[in-house]
């Protein structure tokens, strides 16, 4: 399902800025995929309940359009991703390999790395 | 009158003395399993003897001899301090964990929009996400986990050093360090200051990573291991690092250089855990539960 979506997303991105897409201009995008239609009609009313497209009704169909970019989309889940690392230790979401660490640290770590080699 | 004030002290002293005592014996670390089995048992008794003390004294005053006006009183206070004890413990348990499956549900559906899977042999279905900055982690979850790097940290890494950071990944999803973190988490927030929660919580994080670093070192290279540490916390330290709170770094290449086993300590600590419930529990509470009858 998320390679659906994804794929779904990707479509909708490809368009031009600010412009509004109905449920069949994507379908016929991905018509190499060989979906159907309401495959690709379900796909967007979930990711319009996730909040990732935002939809508006035009007489009896839907249009659809990306809520950010691409690019912003990335950034939003970076910044989301380095305040949870950076954060103190209260509750994080995410678990990372390594938080942000002090330059002293830094330097122990590399008098270590020495030693094992 | 015995039973609830030794309860009673046993709870103030797992509550806080004993926590700051046990976060600075950092030589814990170097046996990650019994010591984590420790901090387990410790938060637990510490619990179950705050409930026990209050539950005891309301049956001390109420099911023995003459039940005057004060022993009411007391009683209803006692009950009610144990209710306040159980009632936060049970909301900041349901708050934190309903935060956070949204943010990682959230989280998660950002992933899988904006990550390419990688299907090579090497690091398959792991999500790469096409940004500058190079990070590696997980996003737990009981509705399917991601382990999540960026393309800067594909070209940083060298294939023993991403070897090393994805086994240490599995190894926290698949222990599920999560739920043991969520569990401090749960703790650190339902109760006051004074309690030494934060030292419990930053120590049980401290283990955490320790304990994925040793699964990792068991599969990977050592040197691949903290090579790609110092790579990896390299590249991302913020400007003054005053956002460093961690230290958990230093701890972790401590322990990473420390090859020997420690066997004796093992068992004793792992002791210690079970001695710290299986005390209290036979020589206060079973004769306590057996007197009421």
């Amino acid at each position: 399902m998320g390679e659906l979506e994804q794929a779904v997303m990707q479509a909708l991105w490809a368009l031009d800025d600010e412009q509004w897409a109905t449920v069949r201009q994507v379908h016929e995008s991905l018509a190499d995929r060989g979906l159907a239609y309401t495959t690709v009609m379900t796909v967007m009313d979930r990711l319009a309940r996730k909040e990732f497209v935002e939809q508006q009704r035009d007489g009896r169909a839907y249009r659809y359009r990306p809520r950010v970019t691409r690019a912003g989309l990335t950034a939003e889940l970076m910044r989301e991703t380095l305040s949870d690392m950076g954060a103190d230790e209260r509750g994080s979401a995410l678990v990372s390999f390594v938080e942000d660490a002090s330059p002293d640290d830094i330097a122990a770590l590399r008098r270590a790395l020495g030693d094992l080699a | 009158m015995l039973t609830p004030l030794l309860l009673g002290a046993l709870a103030l002293a797992l509550a806080s003395p004993v926590p700051r005592v046990l976060a600075r014996w950092t030589w814990l670390r170097h046996t990650p399993v019994a010591a984590m089995l420790l901090w387990q048992s410790t938060a637990l008794a510490a619990v179950l003897a705050a409930l026990g003390a209050g539950l005891s004294l309301v049956t001390h005053r109420l099911w023995e001899g003459r039940v005057d006006a004060p022993d009411v009183a007391l009683a209803v206070l006692a009950g009610g301090v144990t209710v306040v004890v159980a009632g936060r413990l049970l909301l900041s348990g349901h708050r934190t964990g309903t935060t956070l499956r949204r943010l990682r549900r959230r989280h998660r559906d950002q992933v899988d929009l904006l990550a390419r899977v990688d299907r090579e042999i090497l690091h398959r279905g792991i999500s790469v996400l096409d940004h500058e900055v190079p990070v590696a982690y997980c996003v737990p979850g009981m509705s399917g986990s991601r382990i999540v790097v960026s393309r800067s940290t594909l070209t940083a890494l060298d294939p023993a050093e991403l070897a090393a950071v994805v086994a240490h990944e599995r190894s926290h999803l698949r222990a599920r360090h999560d739920l043991v973190l969520e569990a401090f988490t749960v703790l650190h927030r339902a109760f006051p200051r004074w309690v030494s929660s934060a030292a419990a919580h930053h120590e049980v994080q401290v283990l955490v990573e320790v304990l994925a670093d040793k699964a990792a070192v068991r599969r990977a290279d050592r040197r691949a291991l903290a090579s790609a540490l110092l790579t990896l916390a390299g590249s991302r330290t913020p400007g003054g690092a005053l956002g460093a709170t961690g230290a958990t770094l230093a701890a972790r290449v401590a322990v990473l250089r420390d090859t020997r086993p420690h066997r004796v300590q093992a068992l004793v600590v792992t002791l210690a855990a079970a001695a710290l419930l299986a005390l209290p529990t036979s020589l206060v509470v079973l004769p306590w539960l057996s007197g009421l009858r």
